[in-house]
């Protein structure tokens, strides 16, 4: 069978936060049927993929079945943290919508 | 019945404690809690002013000005009605605005009480937060300070200038301060949901129990309880469900959320209220005005910096949120139920910050045509210019082009999607521990406008270096914080004057407490004496004179 894109965006909705030097998305997927895509799509290799040239990790994926969700860890992503990072977003605030223009192949 | 009663009792016919939550950060909108005050009939008001930083900036101004070091926002609204709307209805406030000079702050509070002719006001406060002192002699019982996520980084005591170092408390203080009849509770660091739980220890009577016993302030609050160990951990856990929930005010009710639905309208939004039950489980609603507090709103705040979710730790309860239940009941109401909650860890968080390097920015706007590939030929430029600087780092963001997606992803969107931005908005980021090389890459900025690509402008002053405070989370052993943690009620002379003599006017009083704040020691010491043993008029008025 043929693969196909879904976007993130179809699927979830989402909101980053810091703590300390690491960053939690949550994705909050639609309803169940969409849970069950995000669950197969989002891995610990494909944040990797995302955050290539950000950071190595580790990454951890959490996932909350009563509420479709899952709260994906990013660390040492903020360049040592919300004060001392470079970026303009430095405490990763605008990274859960950046997931949500990213796809998954199911 | 919860508002009323000074001692906390609480009976079955109390169904559920409004708490409202009118603030997530120093810088929030200022005058929320006044509205928040305006529109309910809440039991307690709570406002958190303290992000992971605030403390280090906090310390700052402290070392500047021996009289700041807090949240001034408080003394704003307080000043614009608030505190008059906290004293008519009969609302308590507990806050951290107190930040790394909370007694300075409750005088402030006592003041503005005292200026509303409401001199017999209950202000306490909370000490012992502060570790620095501390960090040292347990250090010389083996404690390491290492690092609480990454166990490599260098520990905190290698670092040369510690800025700041404060403990996370939890809610015991808040509750027993309550108990012991304050209107008002000012805190420096205690961690965010503890604000929210401080207020359910009181209200539930365990703060009480614990005062009529006299067991330490600081807990374990579990063991307050008339309740078997687990049921207590469960409504410990669930209380600090509903403190997480509305501690960041407004992004529970609409602000900074995905699917904000096209009919509601944000730029009212409107604060976050949890009833909260003894049963452990709680109603999210919010205030008066726009936003919307539904099951997605809910759950996003839910999952706001937090990490694993069977393991989210205060100092008062490990929290387990992985079977957590949501449930929408309509008109912006949303009930959580079902989490529990476990014995708390041994250690406390401390967050800290020591001084790391200096750090500038810088920006300017690339017009089209081909504004992406002018600002790598801007950036490549200034780049070769300040090559002799060897000490500096430098981060290059080209906004318009994907810079606030994570590089991987944005290399990944930039093969797939054809994107044509008008012009690029290009921001430099620099960071070294020698601030004269960020001066001088400062000073290469501006000729960029006559000396690169076409069009490049936007240029604003010279930017001048910061110094940059690097964050540093690590852990104490609890009985080393909190065998230092004490509640004060806060009595300015000027409040017991006036509490005592109502009929004095208030230019005296006022004379009196400049006295007090600007005379050398030796005259604040004489007039504190005349007033406090003689407490007669004429010589106190000679010795303001």
């Amino acid at each position: 069978m043929k693969s196909k894109r879904v976007y993130l965006r179809e699927l979830a909705h989402a909101r980053s936060g810091d703590k300390g030097d690491l960053v939690n998305i949550a994705l909050i997927a639609h309803d169940e049927e969409a849970f069950e895509i995000l669950k197969q799509g989002i891995t610990t290799e494909i944040l990797k993929s995302w955050f290539e040239g950000w950071t190595e990790g580790p990454f951890e994926i959490y996932s909350i079945e009563s509420i479709h969700s899952l709260n994906c860890i990013i660390h040492n992503v903020l360049q040592g943290g919300g004060t001392t990072s470079r970026r303009l977003d430095a405490q990763g605030k605008a990274l859960g919508q950046a997931l949500l223009q990213a796809w998954i192949e199911v | 019945m919860v508002k009323k009663s000074k001692i906390g009792k609480v009976t079955s016919t109390t169904p559920s404690v409004l708490i409202g939550g009118a603030g997530g950060f120093w810088g929030d909108r200022t005058y929320a809690p006044v509205d928040m005050l305006t529109h309910n009939d809440l039991d307690y008001i709570t406002m958190d002013y303290l992000a992971e930083v605030t403390m280090s900036i906090m310390s700052k101004s402290y070392s500047s000005n021996p009289k700041l070091g807090w949240a001034t926002d408080l003394e704003r609204w307080l000043k614009k009605g608030g505190i008059s709307l906290l004293r008519e209805k009969g609302v308590r406030l507990v806050t951290n605005a107190g930040g790394v000079n909370p007694v300075s702050c409750a005088q402030m509070v006592l003041d503005v009480a005292c200026s509303i002719g409401w001199t017999n006001c209950q202000v306490a406060v909370v000490t012992g937060d502060n570790v620095l002192s501390i960090l040292h002699s347990s250090a010389k019982e083996g404690e390491q300070f290492q690092h609480m996520f990454d166990k490599s980084k260098e520990p905190l005591l290698h670092h040369d200038e510690i800025i700041a170092a404060n403990a996370y408390l939890g809610a015991g203080p808040i509750g027993r301060s309550i108990a012991k009849g304050a209107d008002i509770v000012i805190t420096g660091r205690v961690a965010d949901a503890s604000l929210i739980v401080g207020c359910m220890l009181h209200a539930s009577g365990w703060a009480q129990n614990a005062e009529n016993e006299s067991l330490p302030i600081c807990g374990p609050i579990h063991s307050w309880s008339e309740k078997e160990e687990q049921e207590s951990l469960d409504l410990l856990a669930g209380w600090s469900v509903a403190g997480h929930l509305i501690e960041c005010g407004a992004q529970v009710c609409g602000g900074n959320f995905t699917n904000l639905p096209a009919n509601i309208d944000i730029s009212d939004i409107s604060y976050p209220i949890a009833k909260i039950s003894f049963d452990g489980s709680s109603i999210i609603t919010k205030s008066k005005g726009g936003g919307i507090v539904n099951r997605a709103s809910v759950i996003e705040q839910l999952l706001y910096e937090i990490d694993d979710p069977s393991n989210y730790i205060t100092p008062d309860v490990i929290v387990d949120i992985s079977m957590v239940s949501i449930e929408e009941l309509g008109d912006n109401q949303v009930k959580v139920s079902s989490v529990s909650g476990r014995i708390p860890p041994e250690r406390l968080k401390i967050s800290s910050c020591y001084h790391d390097a200096y750090f500038i920015t810088s920006q300017l706007l690339v017009p089209g045509p081909e504004p992406l590939a002018k600002a790598q030929q801007t950036d490549k430029i200034l780049r070769k210019r300040v090559a002799h600087l060897k000490d500096i780092i430098i981060e290059t963001e080209f906004f318009g082009a994907g810079a606030s997606l994570p590089l991987g992803l944005r290399k990944l969107l930039d093969k797939t999607t054809n994107s044509n931005p008008r012009e690029i908005l290009v921001r430099w980021g620099v960071s070294s521990t020698n601030r004269q090389s960020l001066n001088v890459f400062a000073s290469e900025i501006a000729p960029l406008v006559l000396t690169g690509p076409a069009g490049v402008s936007g240029y604003s002053a010279r930017s001048k270096p910061r110094k940059q405070l690097a964050f540093f989370p690590t852990s104490i052993r609890r009985e080393h914080v909190e065998e230092q943690v004490e509640i004060t009620f806060i009595h300015t002379l000027r409040s017991e004057i006036e509490e005592r003599y109502p009929w004095l006017k208030r230019n005296v009083t006022t004379r009196i407490d400049n006295v007090m704040m600007n005379s050398d020691s030796r005259t604040k010491l004489a007039v504190a004496r005349v007033i406090r043993r003689r407490l007669h008029m004429p010589r106190i008025w000679k010795a303001v004179n």
